[in-house]
Parts: structure tokens; sequence; C-alpha cells
């Protein structure tokens, strides 16, 4: 690798000619020679992505490949995405359904409990880590690849993973708990989140996009505990920031022909904080308006915003309603890169994303996007009413 | 006393004192340099001044240079690197890659001086952008703006009126494997830092830092004079973040006296990269059969009673080839290599 700078007396150069160049230069320590040497030892079995999970590769920030596998995935849910934003975990299902890939979504799925802990409030290290380890070992008996909706649990999990590979005695205290569970000690060799999943599908989707987004301009947030916790981990590109930022969601919206647009509170939480959501949610309802969405609407006005995670979603969106309380009405309307990409290849926005969910009015994007949202509402109503009068049991795949 | 020469890789300071203390000794010396140009970091760079004193660094590198080019047993190979070697010391062959094809010669005894590469912030565990806004800079950058005696902001080309450094980018961080401190960059954000304001007295200049590292007389000679004299701002805390709005870089980061956090937009950025070691060490470590330390830099084996000594008699290694370096450091390195070196071609020949 050559020094970044070397010439003449001057001004240096634009940011623009600035080429950057990783080289071969990367960390000395690499968590999966650690969990292979665990596995040779016969403490754990280190569950791998193989040809039958149609892995691709992808760049990272400190110049490793990620393998991200797209085929028999295992859906590690959301606790807060199922509850809050429904729409969201459909979409994803939705989309491996319309893209034709095979995936488990497991019914014994155990919470990670990891918002508690981030938030100061609960539980010990073997109790974290055992519950990681359930829900792969489940992953692994399954035969799919464990994949994770939730971001909280994503960068948890990746917590768990170094306090696994450096202190033998929580690894003995797990493999106790697991014991009696009948559960083998499994980590897998990538801890993968589901917008990493998307990233790799981008052009799959663009190709069957059916709705014309060039009109649209996106800001996007990066979930903190993706692309800041355990950063080794989160997916980059050359082509997108430089390399400097995550390309995560960036890519999609590029992909599927909007326009993303940069605001200066990028980098910032969406205001949730776990401990700040819990025990000083003002706080974090006014930092998500004042320093991210009026930010946005100021320096970019978007008309959407994404993310990819339910945390950041929530916080985004619901924000905004208690703002209204205090005059300040931005109404950028927030949602997931999983919805947006259900929404560019045709999904209901009703049956399947569930924007009604959402607390900003969705309707000026969806015009936007060439939806007749009216038609929709009255589509999904009608499917509601057969519900209730118990014409129907539930609403199903085939009916959306 | 005839003997093969001495192979001085490397034509920055401690390999151009190497060569003008095996000079004086009366031992040949043959120095490889890979670029077209004698002096190293300072003349590649370019440095403006030298830290502390302050001395014009083509000045002074050009003393060095004047004093090896005029010594009769120092042969200066430039545009030049070596590419094997074969046999053992004092008879060792080693090929040279030159403008003039290759060569093979014997040499007696080997000093690395293959410096150091300062740290690509584009690899920066922070989100720094380098790479996206025009007037995030480095260290090199702002010393070749100092060289040239005009401070601007490089997306308009205007005299900044308020600049910050940011320190320890690339040191001081287990994510990014840089354990180490990189010794030098207090110093010379401190000597930069008085430049400015000696070139612009009314740009305001701050200093980001986790704790000043200011050696010997550096304290001082720079880090005081820059607050009390020069009135440069010193906050404790490191920066995480640097974004754009409107026209200004937004530096985001934590004051740790304070206890709060901070959010003060700049017209420049100056990022205060440190040492990494170089490729060329790398290379040479590889081609000569030379153990490299924990941090990736050349081996030495004595500790601190020895630090030019490596695992392989004969063969010797100084300046920021073997760690973080400042010029002072490297330069008596250079003179205590090259007395091991000279002893232990004395001792191939009387066979003592």
């Amino acid at each position: 690798m050559s020094l970044p700078i070397i010439g003449a007396a001057g001004p240096p150069k634009k940011a623009k000619d600035r080429i950057f160049d990783r080289g071969d230069r990367m960390p000395a320590t690499y968590y999966k020679d650690q969990l292979l040497d665990l596995e040779a030892k016969g403490e754990l079995i280190v569950h791998r992505i193989t040809e039958e999970n149609d892995p691709v590769e992808v760049d990272t920030k400190y110049g490793r490949k990620k393998i991200i596998p797209r085929q028999n995935t295992w859906h590690h849910k959301s606790c807060g995405q199922c509850g809050h934003i429904p729409g969201y975990s459909t979409s994803i299902f939705w989309l491996h359904r319309a893209l034709d890939y095979r995936y488990e979504d497991p019914r014994d799925q155990t919470s990670c409990t990891a918002w508690n802990y981030y938030a100061s409030s609960t539980s010990n290290p073997a109790a974290q880590a055992a519950v990681a380890l359930r829900n792969f070992a489940q992953a692994y008996e399954d035969g799919f690849y464990p994949i994770i909706h939730c971001g909280t649990s994503y960068g948890h999990y990746k917590e768990v993973r170094e306090e696994l590979l450096h202190h033998q005695k929580l690894r003995d205290q797990t493999r106790r708990v697991l014991d009696k569970l009948g559960k083998p000690m499994v980590f897998p060799e990538e801890v993968v989140h589901y917008s990493e999943w998307i990233h790799v599908m981008r052009d799959q989707i663009a190709a069957r996009q059916v709705r014309d987004f060039s009109g649209i301009t996106a800001t996007v947030h990066p979930a903190c505990h993706y692309h800041k916790l355990v950063v080794e981990d989160a997916v980059y590109d050359k082509e997108l920031y430089d390399g400097q930022r995550t390309a995560i969601v960036s890519a999609l919206v590029k992909a599927l022909g909007a326009e993303v647009a940069d605001y200066s509170t990028w980098h910032d939480c969406c205001g949730f904080g776990f401990r700040h959501i819990l025990v000083s949610r003002d706080f974090s309802r006014s930092f998500a308006t004042i320093r991210k969405i009026e930010r946005m609407k100021e320096e970019a006005d978007p008309d959407v915003t994404l993310t990819h995670d339910t945390g950041c979603v929530t916080t985004l969106d619901k924000s905004q309603f208690a703002a209204q309380a205090h005059g300040r009405n931005v109404g950028i309307p927030v949602m997931s890169d999983a919805q947006f990409a259900a929404l560019a290849m045709g999904a209901h926005p009703y049956k399947i994303c569930q924007l009604h969910w959402h607390g900003v009015d969705m309707r000026p994007l969806m015009e936007l996007m060439g939806i007749d949202h009216r038609k929709a509402w009255t589509e999904f109503e009608e499917t509601s009413k057969a519900i209730k009068s118990g014409e129907q049991d539930f609403l199903a795949w085939e009916d959306c | 006393m005839e003997s093969n020469p001495i192979l001085v890789v490397g034509g920055g300071p401690a390999g151009l004192e190497a060569a003008r203390g095996a000079g004086e000794l009366g031992y040949p010396v043959l120095v490889v340099e890979k670029t077209p140009v004698l002096g190293g970091s300072p003349i590649l760079a370019p440095y403006a001044a030298l830290t502390p004193d302050m001395e014009d660094a083509e000045t002074a590198m050009k003393r060095v240079i004047d004093a090896v080019e005029a010594d009769p047993l120092v042969e200066l190979r430039t545009g030049t690197t070596v590419t094997a070697a074969e046999g053992e010391l004092p008879e060792l062959s080693v090929t040279l890659a030159g403008p003039d094809g290759e060569e093979v010669v014997k040499v007696g005894a080997v000093i690395l001086c293959t410096g150091f590469q300062h740290f690509d912030p584009g690899r920066e565990t922070q989100m720094y952008g380098y790479y996206e806004y025009d007037d995030v800079i480095t260290l090199v950058d702002i010393e070749r703006m100092l060289k040239d005696e005009r401070v601007v902001r490089p997306s308009t080309g205007e005299p900044p009126k308020r600049l910050c450094f940011v320190q320890c980018v690339g040191s001081r961080d287990r994510q990014i494997g840089n354990e180490w401190c990189s010794k030098v960059c207090c110093g010379i954000a401190c000597k930069e830092a008085i430049e400015i304001k000696e070139l612009l007295p009314s740009c305001q200049v701050f200093v980001f830092y986790i704790d000043m590292r200011m050696y010997g007389f550096w304290e001082d000679q720079i880090y005081w004079k820059a607050q009390e004299e020069h009135k440069v701002q010193f906050i404790r805390g490191i920066v995480t973040e640097i974004t754009k709005r409107g026209d200004e870089v937004v530096i985001k980061g934590e004051d740790t006296t304070m206890g709060r956090p901070v959010e003060v937009a700049m017209d420049v950025v100056v990022l205060s990269v440190g040492m990494e070691p170089s490729d060329g060490s790398r290379e040479m470590a590889e081609i000569f059969g030379l153990p490299l330390e924990s941090h990736g830099f050349i081996e030495t084996i004595d500790g601190p009673l020895n630090t030019v000594s490596t695992s392989k008699p004969g063969f010797y290694a100084a300046g920021a080839a073997v760690g973080p370096a400042d010029l002072e450091d490297s330069i008596s390195m250079a003179g205590a290599a090259v007395m091991k070196a000279a002893g232990f071609l004395r001792k191939q020949l009387v066979g003592a």
C-alpha cells in the first residue's frame, strides 16, 4: 500500500481524488480463527455456511470478506418488530417467498433479552450466552442457518461471541445450561443480519421491481447495533460513501433507482438508546425528532427515511407523533428496508407491509410510488371484515 | 582493513546518518533507496520544519545529504530496491534492482532503515470522512501547506477561521490492530499549531487529545509554547465522528474534562495520523529472513540496552523500522547500528 499522500508542497487533494486502498493491512486477531480453534479442541461446533446456503461474499470495513447465506435460513425474529411493526417481518418473509428462497420461521425461538441488558437492568453473562446458544443450537438442529431480524440481538450475539471466545469459565457455565436442555454447543461462523440478506439480494429485488422509485428521495439511518457495535462485521462497499460508511440500506435504495440523500446527523443514534427509551423516554423522543428527523427535513427534505432495525423504525416514527404535542409536525414517513423492497416488488401496502401501523401518514409517499392507497385500503378492509365475520380464519399468504 | 560494504537500506534520516557514521569510521557503505530522492519522509512528504527546533526540513536534511554525498566511502543508489539475498554475512550476495537493471553485490553487514508509513485514515475505526470531505486532511497534508507557507481550506482556497487537530488517528487503537503510541504526533501537532498561528494569527486552533504525550524537552519547547504564546486550545476527549453541515465540517465527540458531548463546526480538521510499519520493512524482513515483532515492525532482541540488533548477527535496524521513533531516536539508533556493524565486521576481519 502506498502512502496516502506524497507530493509537492501546496494544498492537498480534493476528497474525490483521494483513493482509498486498504491493501493487506488487517487487524491482528480474527474471531473465526479462534472459533475454529475451539472447535478443534472439541469445545463447540461451528455452524458453517455451505453451498446449500447459496452464499455470497461481501466486503467489510477492515477488509475481511463476510459470507452471507441466501438459501435455507432460520429466522430469528425481533420482539419489538412483531409487536409494533408487524409489516416489517412479514415483508422479510414475503421477499423470501417472492424470490423463491427457502426459509424456516421457527415457533420455538427465545427472546435474546438484550434490550434489558443494554439498558443495564437484567441478567448475567451465562444467561445471556445460554439464550444465544440455545437459539443457535435450534437453528443447527433444524438444518437452517440463523439470520437475525433484530439489530439488538445481532449486536448482542456478537458481544456474546467475544465473551465466549475469551472466557473458559463462561463457556463451561453455558455448556452446563445447554446440557440440561439437551442441546449441542453451536456457534455460527458468521452472525448475519437480515438486512445483509436484502443487501446481497438487491439486484434480484431490482430485477423484479414493478413500481418506479426514481422520483423518491430517501435518507438512511444505519442502526448503531449494526455498524457501531462489533464494527468489523458490518458490510461496506467501496462504491458507496467511498467505503467509509456502511453500505447497508443505502445500496438497496440506489439499486431500486431512488436517490440517497445525506444529512449531518447520519451517524447519530435514532434516539432509542435502550436505557433512554426505558427510563428517559422524553429524551429519546426529543433526540429522534430534533437531532434526526428535523435535521433530515432541513438538510435533505426526504420523501421517506429508511432504516433496518426495530428500535430505529419505532423511535423515528412514533417520536414524530409525540412531538406533535409540542407543535413539531415534520411528517417524514419511516419504514424498514424490507418494507421498501417489498413495495418495490409490488407487495400490498396494508396486507403485507402493514403501513397503517406506522405513526406518520404514508399516503403521500404511496402516491409517489404509484400506489392507489384508497383501493388498497378498501381491499384490506374487506379482508378484515371477512376475518371478523368468521368467514375467514386469518390472512394467508394466498390472500395477499 | 578491507571489507565488503555495509549495506544500508533506506535513504531517510536514519539511513543517511548510518551512512555518514560508517564513512567516518572508515568503512565502505552502500546506501540503497527505493525512491528517486534521498531524505526520507521529511523530503518526500515534504515537511516544512522539523520538530522541535523548527529548523527548515530541507535545509537540515540537505546538510546530512551533502555530508554523505561528499564521502568517497559512501556509494548511493537511488531508485533501487533489494530484491533477493543469498549466502551469509560478511559475504552476503544481495540482488539490487535499479534504473540500470539488476546487479548482485557482496555486502559485509546490513542496516535496515526502512522507516514507517503514515496510517491511512480510511482504515480508522472512528468515522472521520477523510475520503468524503475536502476539509478533512492529515498531518502530512497540513505540513505540505506549511511548506508552501499558505494554509487554506481545501474546499474554498480561503484561510480557515477555525481549525482543529484530532490526535491518535491510527494509534492506540485495538480495533484496527495498532496497539501503540506513535510518539511524535502530539509534538508535531503542537509544532504545526504554532506554525499555523504564526501564519494566521486570527485562526482559532484546537487540539482534541486523549492525553498529550510530550517527551522530554518537547513539553516546554512546543506544548507550553503552543498554549501560552500562541493560545492554542487543548480539549481532552476523542472525536468520534466528522460530518458535513452546509459548508462546514462538524466534529462530534466527548469533552472528558467537562464530561459532556461536544459538537463543533470547523473549517479544517487535521487528522494526526500515526506511524505504521512500512511496506519496505516488511519486504526487507522477508528477504533477509528477519522476524517482525508483534506489532509488525522489525524485531530487535536485546531490550532497552540494545535497540538495534536483530536476531541474526550482522543485521541491524534503526529508526522507525523498529517502532515509532522521532528524529532524535532515529539518528541515535543509526549511530548505535553503525557501531555494532563496524564491530561485527572487525571481528570477522581480525577473527576476534
